[in-house]
């Protein structure tokens, strides 16, 4: 099935708890496509509203409920998200079997959901079938990406392998996005444009407490150690300056360089390759600051 | 004399204060235009010094080339001349960050041959 869909306009590659999907594309039309390990899935979305969820993984498909079940079992998953045309859209629709008037008529909930009504569990997907592998997995996928993914340039990220050892949690706990945490499509373009420059390796949005977007093939935890280490320091000495306002931090070391700065209510991060040209990244902080996004 | 090779720095446009400070905080010498080093900047300074180290054992032990803090109106530039000694140098945003970099690398050996 997820062979047949349109391939649609891609916004970029992030990773984000299961629910951050649903709280943040009300403006979107598309489909979100899903990488678990070695299975893939995704989700049709009309503006919020949950259309199909749908997961595979060899031989074995989730569809319905079952499969937003499997992607809610993962603390963060990784996913692009793909915008369609209205013809995508419903060349997607019919792939799926949904009837056009019944998708509109949907309410606007992610769950249970229309998703569960239009798709409904296969025999696959019944409790009793559903594979044991893939439904319980004994890390985090962050962790998981980063055996199979080494990171590209500053490889001297370390790893934190005490997550390998840990038992698998009987019922993985979904992280909630809180509710102050907005960001639009357009945040999420204007991110997807900066990771798309020679030299970004990764690109993170972050807040206090958590990651919100990360953009890259990168352990985000070791990451934002990284940069709550290099915004502690800006916040001791900010105060004692009389500089203006904090535009960014960097850090280079010979793998590259570790950028942060402010970003609407929250903080990005930035990992590059040591030959990132300084003077351009300066402009798009700037451009971001000033007027929202890279010119 | 150091003052003379720091004093390179400050002739580049926007410049205003080039520092060579031991880890501890103490200045060994500095020379400076329309901006004042006091105890106050020396202390943030050291913060930064400090701070970036630690941040950078992060990296798998990595040593820290260089450390780049930017506000609206200035920024500061720090680089590691030895183990224990760094140089660092102010200047307003419109400094030409390009410049300084080459001219920290270039007089660091030069710099050392002093310390």
């Amino acid at each position: 099935m997820i062979e047949q869909l349109p391939e649609g306009k891609s916004i970029g590659w992030m990773q984000a708890p299961p629910q951050w999907i649903f709280t943040h594309t009300v403006r979107f039309v598309g489909v979100v496509r899903i990488v678990i390990q070695d299975g893939e899935g995704f989700i049709l979305i009309r503006k919020g509203v949950p259309l199909a969820y749908y997961f595979k993984h060899g031989r074995i498909e989730l569809k319905g409920h079952s499969a937003l079940d499997y992607f809610n079992s993962h603390p963060t998953i990784e996913f692009n998200l793909c915008k369609y045309t209205p013809e995508e859209f419903a060349q997607a629709l019919k792939i799926c079997h949904i009837d056009e008037q019944v998708a509109e008529a949907v309410p606007e909930e992610p769950r249970p959901g229309p998703a569960e009504r239009i798709l409904s569990p296969s025999p696959a997907s019944t409790p009793a079938a559903t594979p044991p592998a893939p439904a319980r997995e004994p890390a985090p996928v962050v962790m998981q990406l980063a055996v199979k993914r080494p990171v590209p340039g500053p490889a001297a990220i370390p790893t934190e392998p005490v997550m390998q050892d840990e038992e698998p949690p009987v019922v993985p706990q979904v992280p909630q996005v809180s509710p102050e945490v907005m960001l639009d499509a357009d945040d999420i373009k204007i991110i997807g444009q900066i990771k798309k420059l020679n030299g970004i390796v990764a690109i993170s949005v972050f807040s206090d407490d958590r990651n919100i977007i990360l953009m890259g093939d990168v352990e985000i935890e070791p990451l934002l150690k990284i940069a709550r280490e290099m915004l502690a320091t800006t916040a001791k000495i900010t105060p004692r300056l009389d500089w203006g306002t904090f535009v960014h931090m960097t850090l280079q070391i010979p793998e590259g360089n570790v950028i942060i700065a402010p970003y609407r209510d929250y903080h990005l991060c930035l990992l590059t390759t040591r030959t990132i040209n300084i003077g351009h990244i300066r402009r798009i902080l700037r451009d971001l600051q000033q007027n929202g996004g890279p010119q | 004399m150091l003052k003379e090779i720091l004093n390179k720095f400050l002739i580049i446009k926007d410049v205003q204060a080039a520092v060579v400070i031991e880890e501890n905080g103490e200045v060994i010498e500095s020379i400076k235009s329309g901006i004042v080093i006091d105890k106050n900047l020396g202390d943030v300074i050291s913060t930064v010094m400090l701070d970036s180290k630690d941040t950078a054992v992060h990296f798998g032990n990595a040593t820290l080339s260089m450390v780049f803090l930017e506000y609206s109106e200035n920024f500061l530039i720090l680089g590691p001349i030895t183990e224990e000694f760094f140089l660092v140098i102010i200047a307003k945003n419109t400094a030409n960050i390009g410049q300084i970099t080459y001219e920290m690398k270039k007089n660091q050996d030069a710099i050392v041959s002093y310390l």
